[in-house]
């Protein structure tokens, strides 16, 4: 699934790994979510919308 | 292999792994020692024959409590999908030698070979979805 997240995370000069220890995963998920090989359950894409400040939708593309 | 980048379920899982491993050459190595010594038969056979079996039964519920305490779900998900691949290259490969031990008479696969063929596959699998996901 296409997201924003690199982009977010650049936007506050994050490293994947800072992203990745502040949603107490590892770097490789980040990874995986970032570049659209891996689509987080709905537990970890709301964290993800909660630390950036805005929504699920905000962050990720519903490609239908 | 154990390093700093490992979860703390993966961790507890090496360790458990390798206690449980520890076991089995200890109970192994009994049991071998009986059976030459002792000659036991009957129950008591029985009994000595399936020790060394026990940890490996340990070893199988190592791996369902590492993925009960997996908290990384993307890390849970690679390793399940690294199992499914070890179970199905330990199934492909069982049924189409049993097909050949009954009717080409290959030589008969010791059933204790079917555990290190499963961690065979799953070494195998794990390089292959750890690539997928690079």
């Amino acid at each position: 699934m296409k997201n924003r997240l690199r982009v977010m995370r650049a936007e506050r000069e994050w490293s994947q790994a800072d992203l990745a220890q502040r949603l107490e995963v590892s770097r490789q998920s980040v990874n995986a979510i970032e570049t659209g090989k891996y689509d987080p359950s709905l537990p970890l894409a709301f964290k993800l919308a909660r630390l950036f400040g805005t929504t699920i939708e905000g962050i990720f593309c519903d490609e239908n | 292999m154990i390093c700093k980048t490992n979860s703390p379920a993966q961790r507890r899982f090496f360790y458990r792994f390798a206690v449980a491993m520890l076991l089995y050459l200890l109970l192994l190595v009994s049991a071998v020692w009986g059976f030459v010594h002792y000659r036991p038969t009957g129950v008591l056979a029985y009994v000595l024959a399936v020790l060394p079996a026990l940890p490996i039964l340990g070893q199988l519920a190592v791996i369902g409590l590492y993925l009960a305490e997996e908290k990384d779900e993307f890390v849970r998900n690679m390793q399940i999908q690294s199992l499914l691949g070890g179970i199905g290259g330990t199934l492909a490969v069982v049924s189409v030698w049993g097909f050949l031990e009954n009717f080409a008479h290959a030589r008969h696969l010791d059933l204790f070979l079917v555990y290190v063929l499963f961690w065979f596959f799953v070494g195998i699998s794990t390089v292959v979805v750890r690539l997928r996901y690079k």
